[in-house]
């Protein structure tokens, strides 16, 4: 369905012709394929999200908000997105037009108030590289550096290997500018006082909490255009002083920063580890990184990613190698962290700290991880996440499952078991690689200082092979069933299959109602049915968001 | 390969966005975190690699017919390789440059070509060039009064190749020139092609034209191996790219040489002694064609199979074109031996270089296009202080003598061997 030659005239006159394209090639580009796409909507084999009428790539705030007030007054949907990487990025019903937000990119650094005022298209990497210039660094989502900050913070969930020491997007978001779902521009906190943008909670308004919702609003609620983001201290160079040969690269950082590998006997001793982290505040960044290859594989694969001579076809003989084997075997269960000292007795103290911690969980470090080379490409690993799509390279897609987000000794206690149920399948079917069992990765907090860890083994598999893509769904049910049968709540890749249906349009609000009538506590979703009736009356942003009708709200419950 | 061939790739593209960006661990500064003049030009995610393939599929899928737009989007690449080198840093499965330069044969192949291009291919048939206007009887006048030797007459250690920008642009043909002039300065048996001296064709190649090439490049290989040919120096990178890439793959088995290779090594060996300073500041640009795209061809035979239930391998070892080992150092070398000339480094260097905006014939059939991607090279330029810029292709010459800075400032722009000339 296209837009009528006047509607698209409107929105043209916003705009500029330059800007605005309803061409059938330029739409279909604008498409999402479930079984492409990890974060987070498949695997589904061959449907892809419906086409947009059009794609609009606004140039302001003002630019934003006519756009939108013309979708409220002809009931058009619409979604902004700016990477394109997320499947939550794309709309998800028809009568929908496209926002394409790379125009907007400006990054403003307010270097006495520690924070960063940006535009929506602005991704990890051009805002750290920014900050960096300045003395500070950003929070970077898991997913990589090439997302979308505010999409990350006002859609998502914002968290990645720093958030231990910086906090989450939640938590460093300060004031913002928002188009509402209505057209109304909302300037939240000491924005909207005209006091600047260094507070989100006031004086002037706050909505931080309807912005950041349960999981994020996934871009249903209008537009953030603008948003102040905290930022934290950088002990380092002005400019990461990145070497090597491509894609080997690494960066050799002066002496009060390391990067550690430390492995442990026991899910117990790691736990524990982690919690003394938290107490000691020991890490910069902390994440199970590399475990994403799989327990079995990450050893040779590391040995490829920094040798630019090595390709995924020397895994086999990498994985036959006696050494590779000992050095994987001597990093089965481990975690990564990196040490960033402020000060000489800074760096001291941290060290002195590890020792500590490496005396009370019976803990060694990685032998092969000390190596200067892949020592210096773990810290620029993990340091910019810039290498998120590695995600993808075994075949291509993945998706997450065993998300375990609750406390640290609940999810630790059921690791092994978890793996053991994974490797099972791994064995006895060929549809997701075979690495395993232990996939489990994620970052150390959910928040800032420690607390709730985010974990998801990686289920990794073929889009291009229908049995690949139906066999991971198939694992993914079972994985569900298993934790049902543990109460451990849903299984997050389950979670990701009620963000839309399997056609690529958006699941209506009686599924909703299905869904969030059963969870433990209704009433998160019940509170943001009321948030979206309020803000977005014509629902025009997608089902993302999730909701449940107060009157489905169980009689034992209200 | 043909199209349909590349929708294994087209379904495992993972949408990343890391296509329209340099490699994430390089990035410096937001202004100079982008390397796709495409999608930096047009805006829509279409014109990025990640958009070519969803194009792409859905043409072979038979869900799209051809508009004017997608002709735009298809043809308007400059098929420069930085977002396969991008994507390269992590994927070992996708081929997205091959792709982007499927795409465009598709087109072509479909009847969707521009009449610029018709008209450039047209001349390559009738003149042996691909500037269209240009003779082929004045081909060689650049050279008149060199005592060079005859290739078609005797036989010599080095075939100088100029190719065609240097050969018919007035401004460049005293460039030509002065390299063949210190070649046999330096006592090396340095001869011309004569008849046999016909446009390389990797142009049309970029374009899309694969058999207009193949059937160029087949006749030139044919030339050469009559005219006794050991070893092609050249100055020009796009012609270095066809015959050390594109000519290879066509089983040509000559000795290739950029200009920059050579007369590193003439300096190397003392044959070349500079005696005057040169005080100032210059920023060298990377042409793709010989940086990033200048890796030699490796011939590979196979096909794909999967490990460990579901890892993708290729079986033998295929050669990964990622940039990692194209022609870097050399002219970087040359610059910092020419007595008190400093190099000033980009954003944007080696591998990961942003393009000047004249590959895949968009110099020809995009103007305003190709321009404004030379503007942005001449921003970045300006931003390191220095006082000029500094290549080794006539077409990046051309390409940034034409075109300004987005403040509207310009910067001298030298052929590295104009430096060296004025140091000698």
């Amino acid at each position: 369905m296209k837009l009528s030659p006047e509607i698209y005239k409107e929105f043209e006159e916003i705009v500029g012709p330059r800007y605005i394209s309803q061409d059938p090639g330029v739409l279909e580009t604008y498409r999402c394929m479930p079984a492409q796409s990890s974060a987070h909507y498949g695997p589904y084999w061959d449907h892809m999200t419906p086409t947009p009428m059009a794609v609009i790539l606004p140039g302001c705030t003002e630019e934003v908000q006519g756009i939108v007030r013309l979708c409220n007054k002809y009931k058009i949907k619409f979604k902004a997105g700016g990477s394109f990487w997320g499947a939550m990025a794309y709309i998800g019903s028809d009568y929908s037009i496209q926002l394409d937000m790379r125009r907007m990119r400006k990054i403003e650094i307010d270097v006495k108030n520690q924070l960063a005022i940006i535009d929506p298209y602005v991704n990890g990497a051009m805002l750290q590289s920014e900050a960096m210039k300045y003395g500070f660094s950003c929070n970077i989502p898991g997913v990589g550096c090439s997302s979308s900050i505010v999409a990350s913070a006002s859609g998502w969930g914002g968290v990645g290997p720093s958030t231990v020491c910086s906090g989450g997007h939640k938590e460093n978001l300060c004031a913002l500018e928002w188009v509402l779902p209505n057209g109304e521009l909302l300037r939240t906190g000491t924005a909207g006082s005209g006091d600047g943008w260094f507070c989100g909670e006031g004086p002037g308004p706050s909505t931080r909490a309807f912005l950041t919702a349960s999981m994020g609003v996934c871009g249903e609620m209008g537009v953030v255009t603008k948003m102040a983001m905290r930022l934290y201290p950088w002990p380092g160079p002005a400019v990461l002083p990145s070497t090597g040969t491509v894609p080997a690269y690494k960066a050799a950082l002066p002496d009060n920063f390391r990067c550690y590998t430390v492995c442990f006997p026991s899910w117990d001793m790691w736990a524990k580890a982690l919690t003394m982290c938290y107490d000691s505040d020991l890490v910069y960044l902390g994440h199970r990184q590399f475990n994403m290859f799989g327990r079995d594989l990450k050893g040779a694969m590391i040995r490829i990613l920094t040798d630019p001579d090595k390709q995924l076809c020397d895994l086999e003989e990498l994985l036959s190698d006696p050494e590779v084997k000992r050095q994987t075997e001597e990093m089965k269960l481990e975690f990564q962290i990196v040490l960033a000292g402020y000060t000489k007795r800074d760096m001291e103290l941290k060290e002195a700290i590890l020792q500590e911690i490496l005396k009370e969980c019976d803990a060694w470090l990685s032998s092969m991880m000390l190596e200067p080379d892949i020592e210096n490409w773990a810290l620029l690993y993990l340091i910019r996440l810039g290498h998120k799509n590695l995600n993808y390279v075994m075949c291509g897609s993945y998706e997450g499952n065993f998300g375990l987000n609750p406390n640290l000794w609940v999810s630790a206690s059921y690791m092994e078991e978890a793996a053991a149920f994974k490797k099972q399948w791994e064995d006895t079917h060929t549809s997701i690689v075979k690495n395993g069992g232990d996939s489990e990765m994620g970052s150390f907090s959910f928040t800032g200082g420690g607390g709730a860890v985010g974990w998801e083994f990686f289920v990794d598999f073929d889009a291009y092979d229908k049995d690949s893509v139906t066999g991971a769904c198939d694992f993914i049910d079972e994985t569900e069933k298993w934790m049902a049968e543990r109460h451990l709540g849903g299984d997050m890749g389950r979670s990701n299959k009620y963000l839309r249906q399997p056609n690529g349009y958006d699941w209506p609000q009686e599924k909703h109602n299905e869904l969030f009538s059963k969870v433990p506590q209704p009433h998160v979703f019940a509170y943001q049915w009321k948030v979206r009736e309020a803000i977005n009356p014509n629902l025009l942003g997608g089902s993302y968001y999730r909701t449940l009708d107060p009157e489905m709200i169980p009689e034992n419950k209200r | 390969m043909a199209l349909k061939d590349f929708l294994p790739q087209m379904y495992r593209c993972s949408s990343c966005a890391n296509c329209k960006f340099i490699p994430f661990d390089k990035v410096q500064s937001a202004r100079f975190s982008e390397n796709c003049p495409s999608i930096c030009y047009f805006s829509f995610h279409s014109y990025a690699a990640r958009g070519r393939y969803q194009l792409a599929k859905a043409l072979v899928e038979e869900r799209l017919e051809f508009t004017d737009n997608i002709v735009d989007v298809i043809h308007n690449c400059t098929s420069c390789g930085a977002c396969d080198v991008a994507c390269k840093v992590c994927r070992y499965n996708l081929d997205v440059l091959d792709h982007n330069l499927e795409l465009k044969a598709y087109a072509v192949e479909k009847g969707h070509a521009y009449p610029r291009q018709k008209e450039m291919i047209g001349s390559l048939k009738s003149e042996q060039t691909m500037i269209p206007g240009m003779k082929k009887k004045d081909r060689a006048g650049w050279a008149d009064g060199l005592k060079a030797k005859d290739l078609s007459k005797e036989k010599a250690e080095v075939a100088f190749f100029a190719g065609c920008k240097y050969s018919y642009d007035p401004e460049l043909q005293k460039i030509a020139r002065a390299d063949l002039e210190l070649l046999l300065k330096c006592g090396v048996d340095a001869g011309l092609l004569g008849a046999a001296d016909n446009c390389c064709a990797g142009r049309a190649y970029q374009m899309g034209f694969f058999d207009d090439f193949r059937d160029r490049a087949e006749k030139n290989i044919r030339a050469f191996e009559a005219a006794g040919v050991k070893t092609i120096v050249t100055p020009c990178s796009d012609c270095y790219h066809a015959f050390k890439r594109l000519y290879a793959k066509l089983g040509m088995d000559i000795k290739v040489m950029h200009f920059v290779e050579y007369l590193e090594s003439l300096i190397n060996d003392g044959r070349i002694k500079f005696t005057k300073q040169l005080p100032m500041t210059v920023t060298y640009h990377d042409p793709c064609h010989l940086g990033r795209l200048g890796e030699p061809y490796i011939p590979w035979e196979g096909k794909d199979k999967k490990i460990l239930n579901q890892v993708l391998v290729y079986e033998p070892r295929k050669p990964r074109y990622n940039g990692a080992y194209g022609i870097y150092d050399a002219p970087r070398n040359i610059l910092r031996s020419i007595p008190g000339l400093r190099l000033a480094e980009m954003e944007r260097i080696r591998e990961y270089s942003w393009c000047c905006g004249a590959g895949g014939g968009i110099s020809e059939t995009n103007p305003d296009f190709s321009s404004w991607t030379a503007g942005e090279r001449i921003t970045e330029a300006l931003s390191t202080g220095a006082e000029a810029i500094v290549t080794a292709c006539p077409w990046c010459e051309s390409n940034l003598r034409s075109s300004q800075a987005e403040d509207g400032r310009k910067l001298p722009v030298f052929d590295i061997a104009e430096l060296v000339l004025k140091a000698l």
